[in-house]
């Protein structure tokens, strides 16, 4: 793939080896896994609405991890974020992921979510490599291949006039 | 080597491969979201693990549609690897007489 090292922000990226097999592979495993999260967030609406209490019994489990102190804080502090926050972004980061529109931020988010799950379901039986963080590299993955820009949303939006003005949005963007 | 996708099969094989994918994870699990608990694609139990609900869409069937998309996508390729001219050595040996 060609990039523009000496400006990030001025690439034209784009696969030159793998070529359209590899955008049309991209697009797959980024709708695959949108769906994944949307299907998690979605269905935590349906039986929950925005008050998954399920959340803050997990964090609360999440006790002697890597994460110290932080996901037992976090339950007993932030619980009226948390609640409504988990199935509201599975939910989102699953469209931004599904349509490509702000996949980067959306695969931040999607990281961040599956750091804690491969912390909080542990599971090192088989090694660190565990499902969980197979799924964190694919987010982090999605992110750095700007995989929005093939067949997604943001290679509509990266066209706009907003972000030719700004072009730091293709941080979020890509 | 840049790799390009012209023929109707390459567009056949990408469309049925990715479809057939898609629709075992993507379309039935829409399906399944729609139709009610559980939402996920094994059956539900009670605490005696006697079956209390189960998917509309056998699982087995999901999990068919996407293994399939993929034998399909790997045939293409393997199709591709076949039909691809190139890697011959392009080298004209020429016969020299010896001074």
């Amino acid at each position: 793939m060609a990039t523009n090292t000496a400006n990030p922000l001025a690439e034209e990226f784009a696969f030159d080896i793998g070529g359209p097999v590899a955008k049309y592979w991209v697009a797959l495993l980024r709708v695959i896994t949108g769906w994944y999260f949307f299907h998690a967030g979605v269905t935590k609406i349906i039986e929950s609405g925005f008050n998954y209490a399920g959340a803050t019994g997990y964090l609360q489990g999440m006790t002697g991890t890597a994460l110290g102190p932080l996901p037992v804080w976090m339950a007993n502090n932030l619980a009226w974020l948390v609640k409504p926050g988990v199935p509201l972004f599975e939910t989102l980061i699953g469209l931004g992921i599904m349509f490509g529109a702000l996949t980067r931020l959306a695969a931040f988010g999607g990281a961040i979510f599956m750091t804690l799950f491969w912390v909080g379901n542990g599971g090192y039986g088989h090694g660190l490599v565990t499902g969980d963080f197979q799924t964190l590299l694919i987010f982090v993955t999605l992110a750095a291949l700007a995989a929005g820009r093939y067949y997604g949303l943001d290679a509509v939006l990266e066209q706009t006039a907003l972000v030719e003005r700004h072009p730091k949005l293709k941080y979020l963007l890509g | 080597m840049r790799d390009t996708i012209t023929t109707t099969i390459d567009k056949a094989a990408m469309a049925l491969g990715g479809g057939l994918i898609l629709l075992g994870v993507v379309g039935l699990g829409i399906v399944e979201v729609l139709a009610g608990p559980p939402y996920g694609a094994a059956p539900t139990t009670n605490d005696a693990g006697e079956v209390i609900a189960t998917p509309m869409v056998d699982a087995n069937l999901r999990v068919f549609l996407v293994v399939a998309g993929l034998v399909v996508l790997l045939a293409w390729q393997v199709y591709r690897i076949a039909a691809t001219a190139g890697g011959e050595d392009a080298t004209q040996r020429v016969e020299m007489t010896a001074d």
